[in-house]
């Protein structure tokens, strides 16, 4: 049987006691490819830092690869929005990369070859083999991001957990981020995927979960992504367009 | 150029500021990394009355022990205050900072010798190095270069990308914990030579000056080292021309101080035209 990776029943998370999102129900397995969606302040980054153990939890069960989510830890892999990041960090693309080796290489061990084969086989996946002794800052936004998903993937994780990945990305980068989730999703990693944007929702997604303070809906795509359930989770801003297509106007 | 520091009080001054040289430049990369500055201050305001009570205690032999106590004490209290995110780290470092100092000034303020001590106390006194001195300084670079060293990959991830970093697994914690500790301890070091106030100086200035030439961490350090071996060479020189030749009385530790400084406005030209050149 496969193993969960990720197993959350009537979950409530938030800071210091005060819950930000409540009534999370998730079951997601190897290789799917689920995609948090929701507006702004959502709850979306807590619930993926919660994956983590990062968040408090204040109610229901959460497993993640079959251990409580702190223990998750250095397991799973963590992309956080590049926008969250000094530019200004004297780091290289490489240095970058390979803190996604730390887990393997604790505080003082030395980097190892299959440490190196393992960065560089991550840079030529998302296609920035040729930038690794550049400055991270120096890079462009989506670069940035493909960057942190490169250091994920350095990982080799079983669980990838990205953080509105595609804010601020060009096309070309968001098409090549795109490719390699696809890639990897294949190959047998579970996916969490925070967007606000629903067509790269609607793209990416096997399972969707929409949420806004609370859970309004969780499922395959078709069923998830529908008028009404968009109508609550966005406060009654869902309009529908002719080609039955959803498009959501933030109130 | 060579001659006065075969003076061997001079000498050893110039040792004692290569030795410290070694550590600042590391260490004022990570004091750059991770913003701080302020952290930095407070801990060379709350290691003064440290110094003070090994003075009333020890003497001067003293003055180590209690530097090293306060500011141990001052570096798990830092990382206390600031991790419970009650207080922004800002707040907790400026109460912890005005406190101590508050205190040392009360403690140093009963003795008799009050401005002599003061003065010593603020500002160090780098002319009166003694070998023993120097050998103390020598074990804390080994100690505070090898803490640095086995952490420093962890530090520079924990500085770069603290969610990341705590999401890979590692202890943000014990890590604040431990970068706080060297920092005291660098304080510790650095005090009897330069003073609570000047080691700040040392603390931030060498890696803010070579962080103009270049965006390599490695380059940042050892850059910073060297920055402070010149400052420290012609500031001792300087020093010492002005008062042999020309009778003109200048502290050393402020001289070596105002050169670093002057490395720093130096560069910031190089900074400018980088910038306008950087792709």
């Amino acid at each position: 049987m496969a193993s969960a990776a990720l197993r959350y029943t009537g979950v409530s998370v938030g800071y210091q006691g005060v819950p930000v999102l409540t009534g999370v129900d998730l079951d997601l397995r190897a290789g799917q490819r689920l995609v948090l969606a929701g507006p702004n302040g959502a709850g979306k980054s807590t619930l993926i830092k919660s994956m983590l153990g990062l968040t408090q939890l204040l109610g229901g069960t959460a497993t993640v690869l079959d251990r409580p989510p702190a223990r998750a830890r250095g397991l799973a892999g963590y992309v956080p929005q590049t926008g969250t990041l000094d530019a200004d960090f004297p780091v290289s693309v490489r240095q970058v990369v390979m803190m996604g080796r730390y887990r393997e290489l604790g505080w003082w061990r030395p980097a190892r070859a299959a440490d190196r084969d393992a960065v560089d086989r991550a840079l030529d996946r998302v296609g920035l083999a040729d930038r690794a002794r550049h400055r991270f800052g120096a890079l462009s936004g989506g670069q940035r991001q493909r960057v942190l998903l490169a250091r994920a993937l350095a990982g080799e994780p079983r669980l990838l957990l990205l953080d509105e990945p595609f804010n601020g990305v060009d096309a070309v980068s968001q098409e090549a981020i795109v490719r390699v989730l696809r890639e990897v999703s294949a190959a047998g990693t579970a996916l969490v995927i925070s967007t606000h944007d629903l067509a790269v929702a609607r793209e990416l997604a096997d399972l969707i979960c929409l949420i806004n303070g609370r859970q309004w809906a969780a499922g395959p795509v078709g069923e998830t992504l529908t008028a009404e359930t968009l109508r609550r989770a966005y406060g009654g801003a869902a309009i529908e367009v002719a080609d039955g297509r959803l498009v959501v106007v933030e109130p | 150029m060579i001659e006065p520091f075969t003076v061997p009080f001079l000498g050893r001054a110039l040792a004692e500021l290569v030795l410290l040289a070694v550590i600042c430049g590391p260490i004022s990369v990570f004091v750059l990394a991770r913003g701080l500055s302020f952290v930095a201050d407070a801990l060379t305001h709350t290691v003064f009355p440290g110094v003070v009570l090994g003075v009333v205690a020890g003497g001067l032999d003293g003055l180590f022990a209690g530097a090293l106590v306060a500011g141990l004490v001052t570096a798990v209290l830092l990382t206390v205050l600031t991790r419970g995110a009650r207080l922004s780290d800002d707040a907790a470092t400026a109460v912890v900072l005005t406190a101590m100092f508050s205190i040392g000034v009360v403690l140093v303020s009963r003795r008799s010798s009050y401005t002599a001590d003061l003065t010593s106390f603020l500002f160090g006194r780098l002319l009166t190095v003694t070998p023993r001195h120097l050998a103390e300084t020598a074990v804390l670079v080994v100690v505070i270069l090898v803490g640095l060293l086995v952490a420093v990959r962890a530090l520079l991830f924990r500085s770069f990308d603290p969610a990341g970093a705590a999401a890979a697994g590692l202890r943000i914690g014990r890590l604040d914990l431990w970068l706080n500790v060297l920092l005291a301890l660098v304080v510790v070091a650095a005090v009897r030579a330069v003073g609570t106030i000047l080691v700040l100086a040392l603390l931030i200035i060498p890696a803010a000056a070579a962080r103009m030439v270049t965006d390599r961490l490695v380059v940042m350090a050892l850059l910073g080292t060297v920055l402070v071996v010149v400052a420290g060479y012609a500031g001792l020189l300087l020093s010492w021309t002005a008062s042999v030749r020309y009778g003109l009385a200048s502290t050393s530790g402020s001289s070596v101080v105002l050169l670093l400084v002057l490395s720093y406005l130096i560069l910031i030209p190089v900074r400018l035209w980088r910038g306008r050149t950087r792709r």
